[in-house]
Formats: C-alpha cells, structure tokens, sequence
C-alpha cells in the first residue's frame, strides 16, 4: 500500500459541487481509471480517501489537497495522468507525490489563502486605510452556532492577512491569508466581521470566492 | 446567452443544490449548437434527481446526441427556491447543458410519467415564456409528449402540439427527419403537424374532436382533419437485442434518486397483474441476450466508474436466465466494487438466492409485494402468488440473516372488503411469527407495511372500474392503523387525496384537462410533493372548469362507453382487457404467458411482432 497527495484544482463549471459529491467523483474515477485503491475494514468498506478542509460550495480552488491509498503500485506521475483522463471537466489533478503512511493529511493543513471578491453598495473611501484599521484590532468577533448554543468567537488570531488587490466602482476584491485548523473561521465570517465593521457597505450575498493555496507544513 | 450563464451563476449561489441546474456531469453531451440542424429539449416536469433517474430519458439523450446534426439537452422543473428567483429576475427557464432559454427550441420533448406532474408540465411552458395553449403557438418550438401517460392524451390535448405513442427509439428519428425536412423547405407551422400526424404514432390533438353525450361520457372521437388515422398505433421497437442502448450514462454529482448504472434486461411483462398498467402498455415482452446484457454492463461500468449496476425491467427475476446473469457479474466485478441490484423481487425462493449472492458485494434490502391481504383478492387482481410463497420467501430470507423486510400492498382494489384489508395486518403477523420460529425472538426484526392507494388506469382490465370513495379508503387506513401496531411493525399509507387526483387524470378527458390549466393558474404544481400538494385549490379548479372529479374517479363504467384513450391502440385488444375484467369478477386467474400464449392481442398487432416463447400460432 502507498499513500499519494494530491493537489487538484475545482474551477467555475464545477464550483457547486459539494464536498461530498466530490468524495463521490473521485470514487468514480478511480474506477474509470482502473486504479486499485485500498479500501477500509468493516461492515461497509470504504477506499481511502482523505480531503483537507473542506470548500464552500460556490467556491473554486487550485490548491485543494487529499491523499488516496493505493493497493498498487503505481508512480504518482502516471496516476495523475490517468486519473486526469476520467476526471470531468473542471477537475483536475495538478500535482502528485508519495508521501509515508502515517502522514495524516488533516495535521499537516496550517492555513489556506483565498481571492475574495465583493459587490459594493457604494464606493469605499480610503478603504485601505480602513482595512489596516480594521486589521490592528486584537478582537474580532463573530457569531457562530455551536452545540451548546450560539457563542462569540474571537477569529482575529486565525485572520493571517487581509488586503485589498483590485479596487473597482462596484467591487473590491481582496488576498486573504488564514489559519485552517479546529474552529478556524472561513472567509465569509471574516466578509461579515469587516462588513459589520465598515456599516454595511457590501453586498455580502453576491461574493466570489477562490482558494488560491493551502499551506502545508 | 453569456450574460444569462453569469446570472443564473448569481442565483445559483441562494438556491438549495444548485447541481441541479449546472449541466457538466461525466457524460454529458457538449456541441456547438450552431453547428446541428436540430435542438432539442428534453423535458422532465419534476426537479432534477428524479428525472435523472429515468431510463427513457438516458436512452432517448444519448441516441439523439449520437446523431451529429441534433443537439439534445435537459431541463428540469425548477424547484420552488429557484423558480421563485427566476421569475423576480426575468430568466426564462433554459436548458442545463448551454443555458439556452427553452423558446430558442426546435423541440421541447415532455416523457409523462406521473399525472400529478401535469401542472409542472404547464408551468415550465410558462416559465419559458412559451404560450401553454397549442393554438396560440406560432413559429418555434413545437411541443410534444411521450410516455406512459400518454396513452391517454386527452387531459393534456390542448397543451401539446403532438403526442408520441409507444417506444421511442425510432419514431423519433422519424421526426426528426421529417423536420430537418420541412425546415429546409421553409414550411409553416401547419405542415408540419400535417406532415407528423401521417408517422406512425404521432397523435395530433387538434385534427381529433371528443362528441360528448348527454350524461357526459363520450359519443365518439371524430377525426376533423382528412387523411388522419382513424386509431393511432403506438410504436413497437421489433429487434430488441439490437435496440440502440447507452454504453455511457451521465453520472450526475449530486445524489439522485437512483444513482447506479441502469441496464434494461428486457421490456414487457408476463405476469398479467389486472392492475397493472406498464404491465399492459409495454407488451410484447423481449429479451436482450445474456451476451448483449454483459457486453453493455462492462462498457457502462468503464465509461461510468458506478458502484452499482441495476438490471432494469418489470419483473427482473422473471429474466429467463437471471441467476447465471446475476452470478455472472457478480463474479467479474466484485474485486472493484460494483454490485448489482434488482429494482422488484419476486415472491420465491429462488429470489432470495439470489439476493443472498447479491449481498456478496453490498448490503439489500428486501422487499416484497404481495399487493393484496387475501388469496381471494390476490385471485381478483392475479397476482400470482399465494400465502405460502410469502411465507416460504420470508422465512428463507430471515434464515439467511435479513432483518428488515418491506411489504407492498395496495388498498380499494375491485371486490375489496374489509375482510381483505384484515388480511393485510394477518398476513403481517404471520410474518412475525415466522420470524420468531427461525430466530427464537423478534430482536431486531422489522416489518414496513406500505399501501398505496389504487388507481383504475387505461389499457387495463380494471379500466371499467370504479376508485374507492376517500372516505371508503381513510377507512381502510385507519383500520391498518389501528391494528398495525406494534414494535415490530411500521404502517405507511399515501395521501388519499392524491390517489383521487390520479383517478381523476389518468382517465381523464379534454374537459378534466381544462381543469388542469385552472389549477395551474391557482398555483397547483409540485402535485406530485405531499408537501405542495393542495386539494382545495384542485377542488375549486374543479369546480369553475365545471367537472365533476367523481365522474371520472369513483364511477363504474359500463363495457359500451367509449374511452377518452380509445382513439390510441395500444397493441392489447380491448376483447381481451374485457375477457380479464369478467374472469376478475369470478375470481379466476390467468396464467403467466410464459406458459402459454393468453391471447392478448399484441402478437397480431403488427408484421413481425415476436412476444417471448409465446408459442406460434
């Protein structure tokens, strides 16, 4: 058995998908593919298949992660050109590298970095400004469900950086940097924090959202 | 057209899973739709998941895309979220593959599959933005409807331009023809009609008239237009083991209703069940080879990466060499992980063997229809099996380690007492006992008994009969109700409202389909979801159109009447329909025609008509 990590990108035809149909188009692919994938014990066995974090639907990435066990030998250079080959329109894989075993996935994900645009209500004044203002804050909360109830979080510590890269009459579009762990905030929280900030200036249902990268360990 | 894309994009992201209007599934069909000569819309009126998992709509896509001059796409009936923000948005309903609004159409092709989808039908013409009344169509696209439904085509006479009867692998290339035709020689509107209604199986509404008499039932169905046939013959497809069949399937993303490979084994049934509409309309049966069927499994299991292969048909365990079939790709596949399923298990032992090799590869359930509480009523409806069969079939499976086991029946059936309905909640015991004799205790197991409610429907022996009152059926329900609790066991019942609507519709004339558009115009659609459905706007449709629901649903009909779907022939002679009726009101059975040949009718019904080993006469 050999575990491969896979860097893949979703683009706009398929940027509705849900994580999970995803786990199902893959699933399918390596069977298109003929690729024998190790699959786990139990009463229903599964293939071994682990995603990182996973994307709102509606968002794209071209720097998603998952590892797939193999049963068989295969390099990772011809398993990505294989699977590419049955992988539909809007998926592809962009890399692929052996990695050990116990190399779990989910602890080597530390922070992601998105391309964030937004429509705007009115043209901002001095965004910029307002932006690093909003940035030297040592508390940013938002409201997030949890089982016990509805609780404030601070974010401002996963919030890595946050700038505007392209300013337009009715858009701003933003780089954002940001931890990816347990409780980590995702993009929007941080839309809505700034929104609440600014008083309303975006209209935050009309957004475009990219994953440009995760940062791994 | 791009601007339409960027926003519908934007509504995309408010709507509850927006997968059911991207297109871009594995397998889809991408062209250039400047460079075919017809576009076609195939249209299902329900959401996405469940027309996704129709096998006519797979076959008849992936022909007409076969064809490089035709570009056939999908549409679904928007779910309510989304119509909602069309409509505040002005997009007109369009097509999933290139977005286009569904009026820049040649065809928009409707399957009728279920009555209480009617409504959808008129509202996605509306969202389109296309008149919903035939005759205030001009130009393009011509509307046209095929499917079970159709056999009866009056309710919906005045929505569609033309109806297609029967199988629809080569009439529909006919038509197709016959268009790119009339379009290179600029004809009007009219000609074409003209030019269909001589194809065999094309029903032109508007070139035929229902004479009522006084009481309301039908005087007779006049043709008004010269040269039209007086009855029109539905299709037949006569090579079956060469019939174009898909050897790739769209695989959607999103999880639909039945999400595996579908794989038609064979079309047609012997069973004779009196109730049983498909099992009328789709005669003769025919058989794909088992050759043929390994052949198109490999190559779907390669173009589509499934998990799970369905042998598709009426009554799958009647396949004549089903087990060596099952155990076959059972073998060849399991190392990948496909398993195979089959949609209805018959009532026997060799059944459960074969779900027992089924199992090997994934867990099934089990499910059994007996249809009736009694032997008696299981006589009137010749459902040929009796008491011990399920009793042998139950505990077989609880031997073999099922614990959960799914009872169909069916409530309001001809004849049917109360004594029958007790029959269902004895016949349910019996199978707990049974259950406690092989395994010592109840632990575990569990019964789900389901009733729908029955629906009279054209074309079969109980054609003449009246449907059970609401009251006469919630009766019914509430008794199975009562006596159907226990730990062990789980009732469920159908909206009876529903089950009355169907009556309604599915024996409909124009009139009832007037009736139709009213209730459309009130906001009826999504009839189909318990949860949209509203009786009291049908009953006020009803009521303004000036039709009399029980009139269609609950009267008995004497043998004279002529039918509303009389001017179709559906290949089963109404002689023989007749011969079922009486013989059911005497509780006598037929055999299944593998047997011997009962004299249907459909073997005389056209030149070179083969029904499977009836014998030659």
């Amino acid at each position: 058995m050999k575990r491969l990590r896979n860097k893949y990108i979703k683009d706009e035809r398929v940027k509705f998908i849900s994580h999970l149909d995803l786990l199902r188009v893959f699933q399918r692919a390596l069977r298109r593919a003929d690729i024998k994938v190790a699959f786990s014990q139990g009463f229903n066995p599964h293939p071994k298949i682990s995603f990182g974090p996973a994307l709102i639907v509606g968002a794209t990435t071209e720097g998603d992660y998952m590892d797939i066990d193999l049963e068989e030998d295969i390099s990772p250079e011809e398993f990505r050109k294989k699977m590419n080959k049955v992988l539909p329109p809007g998926i592809e894989i962009v890399e692929s590298y052996e990695v050990e075993l116990n190399d779990a996935l989910s602890t080597k994900i530390k922070g992601a970095e998105y391309i964030l645009q937004v429509n705007v209500k009115k043209s901002i004044k001095y965004i910029q400004n307002k932006i690093e203002e909003f940035m030297r804050k040592d508390i940013i909360e938002i409201e997030k469900e949890s089982k016990s109830g509805r609780k404030m979080v601070n974010i401002r510590p996963c919030v890595l950086e946050l700038k505007v890269i392209e300013e337009a009459e009715d858009y701003l579009k933003f780089y954002i940097k940001l931890k990816l762990g347990e409780g980590a905030p995702n993009p929007l929280h941080l839309l809505k924090a700034l929104n609440d900030y600014l008083g309303n200036l975006f209209d935050i249902d009309s957004y475009k959202l990219h994953r440009k990268n995760m940062i791994l360990e | 057209m791009n601007n339409l894309k960027d926003k519908i994009d934007a509504l995309l992201m408010k709507v509850s899973k927006p997968t059911r209007y991207t297109g871009g599934e594995l397998n889809s069909s991408i062209k250039n739709p400047e460079e075919v000569k017809v576009r076609f819309a195939f249209a299902f009126p329900d959401v996405y998941e469940v027309g996704m998992s129709h096998l006519g709509l797979r076959i008849l896509y992936h022909l007409l895309n076969k064809r490089e001059d035709v570009y056939c796409e999908r549409v679904f009936a928007p779910w309510l979220d989304m119509e909602k923000l069309m409509r505040e948005n002005n997009i007109p309903l369009f097509s999933l593959e290139t977005k286009t609004p569904l009026d820049k159409f040649d065809f928009i092709g409707f399957t009728l599959q279920y009555e209480l989808s009617y409504t959808n039908v008129i509202n996605m013409l509306n969202l389109a933005g296309i008149p919903i009344l035939s005759r205030e169509r001009k130009g393009l696209p011509f509307v046209i409807a095929g499917g079970p439904c159709a056999y009866n085509p009056a309710p919906l006479s005045d929505v569609i331009d033309f109806f297609v009867m029967g199988e629809g692998e080569e009439v529909i290339n006919e038509i197709i023809d016959a268009y790119i035709d009339w379009k290179k020689k600029r004809g009007e509107r009219e000609e074409f009609l003209q030019i269909v209604s001589q194809i065999k199986g094309v029903y032109v509404p508007k070139y035929y008239i229902e004479v009522y008499n006084q009481d309301g039932t039908i005087k007779e169905i006049r043709t008004i237009k010269k040269g039209v046939p007086e009855k029109v013959k539905k299709r037949i497809v006569k090579d079956f083991e060469n019939v174009y069949h898909p050897e790739e399937q769209i695989v959607p993303f999103m999880d639909i209703v039945h999400d595996r490979i579908m794989l038609e084994i064979f079309r047609g049934c012997t069973r004779g069940c009196r109730f049983c509409q498909a099992g009328m309309i789709y005669r003769p049966v025919r058989e794909k080879s088992k050759e043929k069927i390994l052949d198109l499994a490999d190559k779907l299991i390669k173009s589509t990466g499934y998990e799970e292969i369905s042998l598709t048909s009426l009554s799958t365990c009647d396949y004549s060499q089903i087990e060596d079939l099952v155990k076959k790709l059972i073998e060849k596949y399991k190392d990948k992980g496909v398993g195979v399923s089959i949609p209805s298990t018959r009532v026997d032992a060799v059944s459960i063997n074969l779900l027992k090799e089924i199992q090997k590869v994934r867990k099934t359930g089990l499910t059994l229809a007996p249809e009736a509480g009694t032997q008696r009523l299981r006589d009137v409806i010749n459902k040929g099996i009796t008491e011990e069969n399920i009793l042998e079939a139950t505990k077989e499976a609880f031997s073999a380690g099922w614990t959960n086991v799914k009872l169909y029946f069916m409530i309001g059936l001809p004849t049917e007492t109360m004594e029958d309905v007790e029959g269902i909640v004895d016949l349910a015991y019996k199978i707990v006992d049974n259950y406690k004799e092989v395994k010592g205790n109840v632990k575990n197991l569990k019964v789900t008994i389901s009733t729908s409610t029955f629906v009279p429907k054209p074309f079969t022996p109980f054609q003449w009969t009246a449907q059970n009152s609401i009251k006469e059926i919630m009766e019914k329900q509430d008794l199975l109700k009562k006596k159907l609790k226990s730990k062990v066991l789980k009732y469920n019942w159908h909206n009876p409202y529903m089950s009355f609507l169907e009556a309604v519709i599915s024996r409909g004339d124009r009139k009832v389909g007037k009736a139709i558009i009213k209730a459309w115009e009130k906001g009826c659609k999504f009839d189909g979801w318990e949860e949209y459905f509203n009786y009291d706007k049908w009953e006020k449709a009803f009521k303004e159109a000036g039709v009399n629901p029980h009139f269609y649903a609950n009267r008995e009909r004497s043998l004279e009447e002529v039918f509303p779907w009389d001017v179709i022939d559906v290949g089963v002679d109404k002689r023989y329909l007749i011969r079922e009726y009486k013989k059911s009101q005497e509780g006598r059975i037929t055999p299944d025609c593998r047997l011997y040949c009962t004299g249907c009718g459909v073997k005389d019904f056209d030149e070179g008509v083969v029904c499977f080993e009836a014998p030659q006469k």
